[in-house]
């Protein structure tokens, strides 16, 4: 839970809320295909989840937060340019849309979709 | 198949004639061709960012995405489309950067599978991978924004399928892709709210046209290095960041509105203009142009000249950008703030010089208001300074007693929580900004500032400015003074003496520690002489030397 203070009371944004922006703009991001259970046995991290909540750590440090992402991505893309623009856009929108800082991205792709081979 | 020809080498056809066939080296021109033609218009597409963060140069993106899949192929001498094609979309896969670049390298990704190893493209062959690019570019998202790069993919295969049930022939297949493209990426706003609240198109789109283009201009033979004539909307013209351009010599920045007398012909307009000078910006708006252009210093009317002999001008700006940019560094404040994190308490100092500012933004200080004795700022820049500071909880410095009560007007006039800690000088201020607890509860962290000022005193060492007789010491026009707390206590002929004099004054051999911060009128060799004096005569004392760059006082001296 996050708290932001103004003159008439304070705001909490709870985990969850924070997990739905980023689970959606990771969706949004070009290349991921879906995001893996964070917790799940090496055998089941390939399962795409439905709730946010299960693809998406996150975690409060002072009033800044970290968030940790598990998204399979599309058999093909770089990777390394897929990590990095989702980062990118889950930050930009936790802090646009919530107004608390982002200090730490972390993508740990789970594995990859092969719809159709080269 | 008398008609048909296989484009090799350079292209020795008229623009008439038809091409029904392509083989691996004509694809190697045409992309060279795509990639010159994305680089002349890399800032057009640079300038259309709407995301402060993400893919925020997308030109500059697909340009190096582009120039890696040409690598791969720079030497090739493949005659065979499939193998060369599969090179070029292999070198875009390993070099894509950013966003647009990686759906750019799905694109060529799908368009090199469809070829399939294939010695030659037709017009079905190309129909079936653009078909192929676009269900690639668009496989690679779960959730595909329209209104980008990827429906201005798919607009442009629908019309090579299109185009191509009429003919078989690739120049004017490519020619209607062009126009879908372009017609597409000018509706993108239509499909995506964001581009249209920020009066642009989608910028991965617009570079997917330009590849596009680049290869339609080659087979028309026409230049693709110069900047494409290109009229924005006046109100997307973004003349600011040109200043990050300027170029050795070219030191003038012109901007002229006019209204042209007949319609104004850009292409010529471009080549004119790029004679005089560069970072040539045309924009328009209900029939009035504005055109932005950097020129040396010197040729500054030549683009007036011209200007007027096509139309009516109605404004003319001009600024010297060489002036400004060394005015900028000039002005660049001597200290950084520490980032505030948002909802942490904020304090605001009142600081007499730079010096000091620098050991007060060091210590944590959110905002910097300059003033002191001679110039109390204005309770409106009091306010000023914390009203768009990213929390509600607001500490002020005043560190001066004529400024405590604008700084208490302050806190009445805001609507955050405001607390000013009555420092009445620079050693207050400093002891109380060391409690600072950025996280912590409002009330406390003001309660143990209010503590901390009561524990230390300040000396000022300054000069007379009359001849007073004030608290029983005789002071003479001219001559320093010494003042304790801010009451006056001894006044001598030299500053050293008269230093050495406050401190007696003050007590110091029974105290621990004194700072030194001398004024801007005073150099540092003439304070060490001093402080030697200091340490010899209070040996117990730890002394420490600050530039404060105060005016008018030599010394502010805090004494713990």
């Amino acid at each position: 839970m996050s708290t932001v203070n103004n003159p008439l009371g304070s705001i909490y944004i709870s985990h969850r809320a924070i997990a739905s922006i980023a689970y959606h703009s990771a969706l949004e991001s070009y290349g991921v295909v879906g995001l893996a259970a964070k917790n799940l046995a090496e055998g089941l991290s390939q399962v795409l989840v439905r709730d946010p909540v299960l693809g998406v750590e996150v975690e409060f440090e002072n009033s800044a937060v970290s968030i940790d992402l598990y998204p399979i991505v599309e058999y093909g893309v770089r990777i390394k340019s897929v990590a990095s623009s989702v980062s990118q856009n889950v930050k930009y929108r936790i802090e646009k849309d919530t107004g608390l800082v982002v200090d730490r991205v972390d993508v740990h792709i789970r594995g990859l979709r092969i719809s159709n081979s080269d | 198949m008398s008609n048909e020809s296989i484009l090799t080498g350079p292209i020795e056809v008229s623009t008439t004639q038809k091409i029904t066939l392509i083989n691996g080296q004509t694809f190697k021109k045409l992309t060279e061709a795509s990639l010159i033609w994305l680089k002349s218009n890399q800032q057009i597409v640079n300038s259309l960012n709407v995301f402060p963060v993400p893919d925020g140069d997308t030109g500059t993106n697909m340009l190096l995405t582009m120039q890696a899949a040409y690598n791969e192929i720079i030497n090739s001498s493949e005659e065979n489309i499939g193998k060369i094609a599969k090179d070029f979309a292999q070198g875009a896969l390993m070099g894509a950067r950013g966003n647009s670049g990686v759906i750019l390298s799905q694109i060529w990704r799908g368009f090199s599978r469809a070829l399939d190893s294939l010695p030659t493209l037709n017009a079905e062959l190309l129909v079936a991978a653009l078909a192929e690019s676009r269900n690639t570019a668009y496989k690679g998202v779960v959730r595909p924004v329209e209104g980008t790069i990827l429906t201005v993919i798919n607009d442009t295969s629908v019309a090579a399928k299109e185009s191509a049930a009429n003919t078989d022939d690739l120049v004017k297949i490519l020619e209607d892709c062009v126009v879908a493209a372009e017609t597409s990426v000018k509706n993108t706003p239509e499909l995506l709210p964001i581009l249209k609240t920020a009066g642009v198109v989608d910028s991965g789109g617009k570079g997917l046209f330009y590849l596009l283009e680049g290869m339609l201009r080659y087979i028309k033979k026409l230049p693709l290095d110069g900047v494409a004539a290109n009229v924005q909307e006046l109100s997307a013209m973004n003349l600011e960041d040109t200043l990050d351009e300027v170029e050795e010599g070219q030191d003038v920045e012109v901007v002229i509105d006019f209204t042209p007398t007949s319609e104004l012909n850009l292409d010529l307009f471009y080549q004119e203009l790029s004679k005089m000078g560069t970072s040539i910006q045309v924009g328009e708006g209900d029939g009035m142009y504005r055109m932005h252009i950097h020129v040396e210093d010197g040729r500054q009317q030549e683009p007036i000249a011209y200007v007027g002999s096509l139309g009516k001008w109605t404004k003319i700006a001009m600024e010297n950008l060489r002036a400004q940019m060394e005015g900028q560094k000039a002005n660049k404040p001597p200290y950084e703030l520490m980032p505030l994190e948002p909802g942490q308490i904020a304090v605001v100092a009142v600081s007499p010089g730079d010096g000091i500012s620098r050991i007060f933004a060091s210590l944590g200080v959110a905002a910097i208001i300059t003033g002191g004795q001679t110039m109390n700022p204005s309770t409106e820049e009091i306010l000023k300074s914390f009203e768009d500071l990213p929390t509600d909880r607001i500490i002020i410095l005043p560190n001066n007693k004529n400024i405590i009560l604008a700084a208490d007007t302050a806190k009445s006039l805001s609507v955050k929580d405001v607390q000013v800690v009555p420092s009445k000088n620079i050693a207050q201020g400093l002891s109380a900004l060391l409690q600072l607890e950025p996280d912590g509860d409002l009330e406390a962290v003001f309660e143990q500032m209010k503590n901390a000022i009561t524990d230390v005193d300040c000396g000022e060492v300054t000069i007379a400015t009359r001849t007073v007789d004030l608290d029983g010491v005789k002071v003479e026009e001219g001559k320093f003074i010494g003042l304790s707390n801010g009451k006056l206590v001894v006044s001598d002929k030299t500053i050293e003496s008269t230093t050495l004099d406050l401190l007696k004054k003050m007590e110091v051999d029974k105290r621990e520690h004194v700072t030194i911060f001398y004024g801007a009128n005073i150099t540092e060799s003439e304070i060490d002489k001093i402080a030697e004096k200091i340490k010899k005569q209070y040996s117990e004392i730890e002394i420490e030397i600050h530039e404060g760059g105060q005016p008018h006082y030599f010394m502010i001296l805090s004494v713990e």
